[in-house]
């Protein structure tokens, strides 16, 4: 067998690529999914000063390119703050922090979308705002984030991509790896491509399932 | 007793509310009539709270409603029914009533759904306790309002314009059911252009006018020639009420 071609056990590199993109994926999925809540939260209790920061927070994130970003974090912030991070830890903490700042969007609009009369009438009725955000909001604001939300977690696997050129070995840096093994580009793209949208497929198809769930009590929304 | 003191409502430069005085005894039924713009919502939010006053004083039992500490007990005594209803769209009947007995006066749930059922069906809405607000009629929805306000017991009831969002059929069916309630002894604040309706309920009728509170008479006096009728803003503002 010549060195350049195929070989069973580059499936199994194929998987472990495809694991730490997924795991990478679902662990700063759930932290920013958190964080950005957390942020949302404390806008809603307009916590003054801190409110203002999480939104130009999120403005930054936002508005520039997650590889720079990525840079930042991985190569600037070692040699700023004299910290040592792993390549997983620099891809976590970005990761993180950029999903979280959609999420923060996401929310906030969410919770807009939230009839001021409703609310007005629960607090008349004596409902702190914690009861009101609890009871009222929540429910309504989370059947309306959930379709960007997940829009938003299938897009953010695809940029979770952008990890391989710090040097962790996700799905993509093991397509590079095989393909300046093999030289078949043609062929390592296509199973890369395609097991991206698999993952992406799956996750699409767990949203929609919750999506259902989450507008089952509203029946209202769809007279 | 409820009571407003010297209130005084600006928003930017336009004085809405202007030494307004009121006093409301427990039992009383008091109307509040008045143009449009007169500022009568602009009262009836500064009394639960969700206005802040630029002046005088608001209190309901003795609990001032400018103090923090106290608007909560206040807003314990009084409940409104609101014009365009206010419901939550993601609950039931049943739970649009139980919420805030649950969750502020920490009743049982089975209790709290028990009286939310026997509310309903003194509305004629006894088989629709589960129903979303949007599978119900304005005037279902309007009457699932008034007993949301009732679940919580309120001392005072105040009604701003309730009927107003519904077509004269399910008016009837809602002012029907306020008048039950008024000779029952609820005491109530009724926001309204129904003047026929609130000649029949009230004890006493008080006439906004550019958020000043003009008169304040029994009922049978403020429609009586020497009494209301004898200021032109009213006289003008009856007639033109009745040709409507
Ligand atoms: N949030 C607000 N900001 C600015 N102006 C307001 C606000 N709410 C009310 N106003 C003004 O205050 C005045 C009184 O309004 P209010 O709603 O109390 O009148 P109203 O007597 O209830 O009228 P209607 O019979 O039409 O319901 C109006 O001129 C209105 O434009
Ligand atoms: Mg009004």
């Amino acid at each position: 067998m010549r060195y350049s071609s195929f070989t069973p056990y580059d499936i199994v590199l194929l998987l472990q690529g495809l694991g730490v993109s997924v795991g990478l994926f679902l662990a700063t999925s759930l932290i920013g999914l958190l964080l950005g809540t957390v942020w949302a939260v404390i806008r809603y209790y307009r916590v003054p000063g801190l409110w203002q920061l999480m939104s130009f927070l999120a403005e930054l994130l936002k508005n520039s390119p997650v590889l720079v970003q990525l840079f930042l974090v991985f190569f600037g912030f070692p040699a700023f703050f004299r910290v040592n991070m792993t390549p997983v830890e620099a891809a976590t903490l970005t990761l993180s922090l950029n999903t979280a700042a959609f999420v923060y969007v996401i929310a906030v609009s969410a919770v807009e979308s939230v009839g001021r009369d409703q609310i007005e009438a629960a607090r008349v009725f004596g409902l702190s705002r914690w009861q009101v955000l609890r009871h009222v909001i929540g429910p309504q604001a989370s059947a309306f984030a959930v379709g960007p939300l997940v829009a938003l977690l299938v897009n953010q696997l695809q940029v979770t991509s952008l990890i391989s050129v710090i040097g962790v070995v996700d799905l993509t840096k093991v397509g590079n790896i095989l393909n300046l093994r093999t030289l078949k580009p043609f062929i390592v793209w296509t199973v890369v491509g395609l097991l991206y949208y698999a993952a992406a497929k799956l996750i699409a198809m767990l949203g929609t399932r919750l999506e259902n769930r989450l507008r089952a009590h509203s029946a209202w929304k769809g007279l | 007793m409820l009571k407003a003191e010297n209130v005084r409502k600006v928003f930017g430069s336009t004085v809405v509310l202007d030494g307004v005085n009121l006093s409301v005894q427990p039992g009383e039924v008091v109307s509040i009539l008045g143009s449009s713009g007169s500022g009568k919502s602009t009262l009836i939010r500064c009394i639960n709270g969700l206005e802040k006053l630029d002046g005088g004083r608001i209190t309901v039992d003795e609990f001032d409603v400018s103090k923090p500490r106290e608007l909560a007990e206040a807003r314990k005594r009084s409940g409104t029914v609101f014009q365009l209803f206010n419901l939550y769209p993601h609950m039931t009947a049943l739970q649009n009533i139980t919420l805030a007995p649950i969750q502020v006066l920490q009743q049982p749930k089975a209790e709290a759904e028990r009286k939310a059922r026997a509310l309903l069906a003194q509305v004629g809405l006894g088989d629709r306790g589960d129903a979303y607000p949007a599978q119900l009629s304005g005037g279902q929805r309007q009457r699932v309002g008034i007993c949301r306000a009732l679940a919580m017991e309120p001392r005072y009831l105040l009604l701003d314009e309730v009927t107003s969002a519904l077509d004269p059929e399910m008016t009837a069916d809602v002012l029907g059911i306020l008048a039950d309630l008024a000779r029952g002894g609820t005491t109530m604040v009724f926001v309204t252009h129904e003047i026929e309706f609130a000649r029949q309920i009230s004890n006493r009728i008080v006439f906004l006018d550019k958020g000043k509170l003009v008169v304040d008479l029994p009922t049978a006096a403020f429609f009586s020639a020497k009494g209301g009728m004898a200021v032109p803003r009213i006289a003008q503002f009856l007639s033109k009420m009745r040709k409507d």
